[in-house]
């Protein structure tokens, strides 16, 4: 082999060292990141970058802020709006003629 | 179709408002008329318009508990909330659905929960329809017999007044129902119902409104209401906890309820014009077809249980309707005629 030949050769084996070092702390960075028990939960986050100012973005702050209030109020909610639309939606069909008293009951 | 779009930031999708309205009606429908949360309908539902499972439960939930209150409200005016009855229910069920739970996580840690749950839900959803479909055979058989002979064979006495005759301190009569019996008795059928829901892991409506009528004997409207009185108190308390947990998009059950109010409502005057083994009867039909959906899912045909489901609610609360309004014409003609024949 000639001069070049043998610079040639001598680069190649350099590059080859390179190449199996870096590969090797990737390998370990890798395995270093496996998990070696399961993962924490992630906590949930409401995405309120692009929400406008209104009821959905307070619900979504809140909701980031205190899930104990956030629970109360689907509850509260819940309740109120079950009680003040069942009042709305019998007066409703009551305008419909129907006799909403007491049922005898047929088997 | 773009402006009915909305954005849940909670559960961090865009969702359309239409199809939570209707969503809302149909199990509202169904809901006030059979006495029961819809739990298998509605979550099946968000999820196959693209919500994410958890949220589909949390939010079914909380919505469940503002409709079982439109339908109590109702049914109550209606004379058919028994409250001794449904107060002695839920003391039962809440004991049982936390001997329930332990038992899932007994089934659980023995590896066997997946396949005894799985087997257990099929044979009772096939169980509870098959014997309500059979009483509604035998019963139409019986009135066939009474028709060709009147003032023939007096009825049998039946398991739920075998029941109601145990006499085991402290007696109660329930005015709502007309049932006078030990204490024990709902407390018992509550206990019962409520471990067979937190094994099934549903909310146990289903269960609840037969037991009523064949345990305890309740007429069936009253089954229907009471249940509901008890759907109204799990809903809220489901409502809560999975709130806290971070599982509810209240923006889409604010949507559902306003759909779930008007179909509540109007599942729960339907009842009205319907008689009870009309009801036991579409309501077999409809634990049938919630069978099917239960076992496509087992076979990983995830798409087509959700669809049938889906379509099996519409078609249900369309018969419902049907009958609300047939019942409205037939109401309305019988008061013209009598105001013109001087009545």
């Amino acid at each position: 082999m000639n001069e070049q030949g043998i610079r040639a050769t001598a680069g190649w084996r350099r590059a080859a060292r390179a190449v199996g070092v870096v590969a090797g702390v990737v390998q370990a960075h890798v395995l270093s990141a496996a998990p070696a028990k399961p993962a924490t939960k992630l906590v949930n986050v409401a995405d309120t970058r692009d929400m406008v100012p209104g009821l959905g973005r307070w619900l979504a702050d809140v909701y980031n802020e205190n899930l104990w209030w956030y629970g109360a109020i689907v509850v509260v909610t819940m309740v109120v709006m079950g009680v003040g639309l069942g009042l709305v939606v019998d007066r409703l069909v009551g305008l419909l003629g129907i006799d909403l008293g007491k049922l005898k009951h047929h088997e | 179709m773009d402006w009915f779009t909305i954005y849940l930031p909670i559960a961090g999708i865009h969702f359309n408002v239409l199809v939570l309205l209707l969503i809302g009606f149909t199990v509202g429908v169904c809901g006030g008329f059979f006495g029961i949360g819809g739990a298998w309908i509605v979550t099946p539902a968000l999820n196959i318009f693209g919500f994410p499972m958890p949220y589909a439960i949390g939010t079914d939930l909380a919505h469940m508990g503002g409709k079982s209150i439109v339908s109590t409200m109702r049914h109550g005016k209606f004379g058919n909330v028994d409250l001794k009855l449904g107060v002695s229910m839920i003391l039962g069920t809440t004991v049982g659905m936390e001997l329930g739970a332990t038992l899932v996580m007994a089934l659980e840690r023995a590896g066997l929960a997946e396949s005894y749950i799985r087997t257990a839900y099929i044979i009772f959803l096939t169980a509870i329809g098959s014997y309500v479909l059979y009483d509604y055979i035998q019963h139409t058989r019986r009135q066939r017999v009474l028709v060709a002979q009147p003032g023939g064979a007096a009825p049998t006495e039946s398991f739920a007044q075998r029941l109601q005759r145990v006499h085991i301190p402290p007696m109660i009569h329930c005015r709502a129902s007309g049932v006078t019996c030990s204490l024990w008795l709902p407390v018992l059928v509550g206990l019962t119902t409520g471990i067979v829901a937190a094994v099934l892991g549903v909310g146990g409506g289903f269960i609840r409104m037969p037991a009523l009528i064949y345990l305890v004997g309740c007429p069936t409207a009253v089954a229907v209401g009471t249940d509901l009185f008890e759907v109204m108190i799990t809903g809220a308390y489901g409502a809560f906890t999975y709130g806290v947990k971070g599982r509810v998009e209240l923006l889409a059950a604010i949507w559902m309820l306003f759909g779930a109010a008007a179909g509540a409502q109007l599942g729960t005057v339907a009842v009205k014009y319907v008689r009870g083994y009309s009801i036991r009867l579409l309501f077999a039909v409809t634990i049938f077809i919630a069978c099917a959906s239960v076992i496509f899912k087992q076979l990983g045909w995830q798409f087509v249980s959700s669809v049938t489901i889906l379509t099996a609610g519409v078609a249900i609360s369309s018969v419902i309707l049907w009958w609300l309004v047939r019942g409205v014409r037939d109401e309305r003609r019988a008061r013209r005629s009598s105001s013109e024949l001087g009545f």
